[in-house]
């Protein structure tokens, strides 16, 4: 099986995912009592936070694989990474947001959940800065792949800070007593088809643009290889 | 056999350390450039500060600390960021490169010379906190030293990698405010939380969850900015 077709099929696998989750979110499953339909907006915020974590975990360990075997290939991963997560973490933010100001009555706050992700969304507005602020160079890829290991490593540290600094994020997963808030086994249902949904989607979006991150490094080892030719056919003459 | 390489590989690495650390002292000895600067900026943050908060008429410990971390986190930005300029400037670098020196020994000379700047202009910018902020001299004073001392450890060891690699991008200056300050937060949420308690008259042993804080930050950016420094300082 080659490579587009298996993004071919990731990618009808998330249209199908997403049309059962979108019918699960907004007709099978019962909204939380208090709440009423602004819960709802939880099962696209956890897959979003957790899709948009994974790819800031991706981001560092393709760092690391690249400082270590110094292979283009992990350059374009981390990098592509680092794109896709910077969409989901924005979407997960904005999410979370249009729950808060029903709920808490405020768009935002420096709860310690909140700030570690606008944190972490930051260092990786600021990686992609430095990207777009270099040409694409083994050097910039070194830098890229050091600032990616650096804030990652920085993550617990920020997250112990913050949570010493304020908290009051609902911890519906897992709570304070233990066990989960989600007392409906349809809850728990609706939650997993999300979760997978969103896993395929974001899949799918950092293979397309890790394929096109390939194709781009590729063409440009070829132009290189095109100069030189070029140049020892001039020496021959 | 061992021990004898051991001892003179120590021998080796301690003598280049205190080549480039002299150096550098010896430049800003003569120049004052570094510290000069990082001081007028200080100066002008309090300032700053000041008016935007008007201060000169509540008297808070919270605000003097934070605009204290707030002097000391832009002035030492400006500071890391002439760390490697005046390498860079005339290829200076190279000849650093090319010694026997080894890179993370170059990180940790340029490190020291970089925090001891910082910590000059930071007692300079205690001084003028208390001016400005109404406050007294006394033992709350002298409890900030260890807080900032942290601090400016952190702090150096993280600008000092990332200015490495943000001289060399060309939006350079711009970029390294916008790499350093997010990972700088734990440490920052720690020193300005710490220094208000020790402004307040709280003692150091009542704020040992934030320093434990801080020095974390400060082994874990001083080993990673010492192993990864290589990655970022070579020509190509």
């Amino acid at each position: 099986m080659n490579h587009s077709a298996i993004r071919n099929g990731l990618g009808y696998t998330t249209l199908a995912l997403m049309i059962i989750a979108l019918f699960m979110v907004f007709d099978y499953v019962p909204p939380e009592a208090e709440q009423g339909i602004a819960q709802l907006i939880f099962y696209f915020h956890v897959p979003l936070a957790w899709v948009a974590f994974a790819s800031f975990g991706l981001v560092a360990i393709a760092g690391i694989f690249y400082l270590w075997l110094g292979d283009q290939l992990w350059d374009d991963l981390g990098y592509a990474a680092a794109e896709t997560g910077m969409v989901f973490c924005t979407l997960m933010i904005v999410a979370g947001s249009i729950w808060a100001k029903p709920i808490w009555g405020t768009w935002w706050t420096w709860d310690s959940r909140l700030t570690t992700t606008f944190i972490l969304w930051l260092m990786y507005g600021g990686y992609l800065m430095l990207r777009a602020s270099a040409d694409d160079t083994p050097q910039v890829a070194r830098f890229a792949a050091v600032v990616g290991l650096v804030a990652a490593l920085d993550v617990p540290i920020v997250i112990a800070s913050v949570r010493l600094w304020r908290t009051i994020h609902p911890a519906v997963l897992v709570t304070r007593q233990g066990g989960h808030g989600l007392e409906d086994p349809r809850m728990v249902a609706t939650l997993l088809v999300c979760l997978a949904a969103f896993t395929a989607f974001w899949a799918w979006l950092l293979m397309l643009r890790f394929t096109q991150l390939r194709a781009r490094s590729r063409m440009g080892a070829l132009a290189v290889r095109i100069a030189f030719a070029r140049a020892a056919a001039a020496d021959l003459k | 056999m061992a021990g004898d390489s051991a001892r003179c590989w120590a021998d080796r690495t301690l003598s280049g350390f205190a080549a480039v650390l002299r150096k550098d002292l010896r430049l800003e000895l003569r120049s004052g450039e570094s510290t000069l600067a990082l001081l007028a900026l200080s100066m002008l943050v309090l300032v700053v500060l000041v008016f935007a908060l008007d201060a000169a008429h509540v008297r808070s410990v919270e605000v003097a600390a934070g605009a204290l971390w707030v002097a000391m986190v832009f002035a030492g930005m400006l500071g890391a960021n002439r760390a490697l300029l005046a390498e860079r400037d005339n290829g200076a670098i190279r000849g650093l490169l090319l010694s026997p020196l080894d890179p993370g020994t170059l990180y940790a000379a340029k490190l020291a010379a970089a925090l001891i700047f910082m910590l000059i202009a930071e007692v300079g910018a205690v001084i003028l906190m208390v001016i400005f902020f109404n406050l007294d001299f006394d033992a709350s004073t002298a409890r900030l030293a260890p807080i900032l001392v942290l601090g400016a450890i952190g702090f150096s060891a993280l600008a000092t990698l990332l200015s490495a690699i943000t001289g060399r991008t060309r939006s350079g200056d711009m970029l390294l405010p916008i790499l350093a300050v997010p990972i700088f937060v734990p440490a920052l949420i720690a020193g300005v939380k710490a220094s208000a308690a020790a402004l307040g008259g709280a003692p150091l042993a009542s704020m040992g969850d934030w320093l434990r804080i801080m020095i974390a930050f400060d082994v874990l950016f001083v080993v990673a900015g010492y192993l990864l420094f290589e990655q970022v300082v070579g020509e190509n």
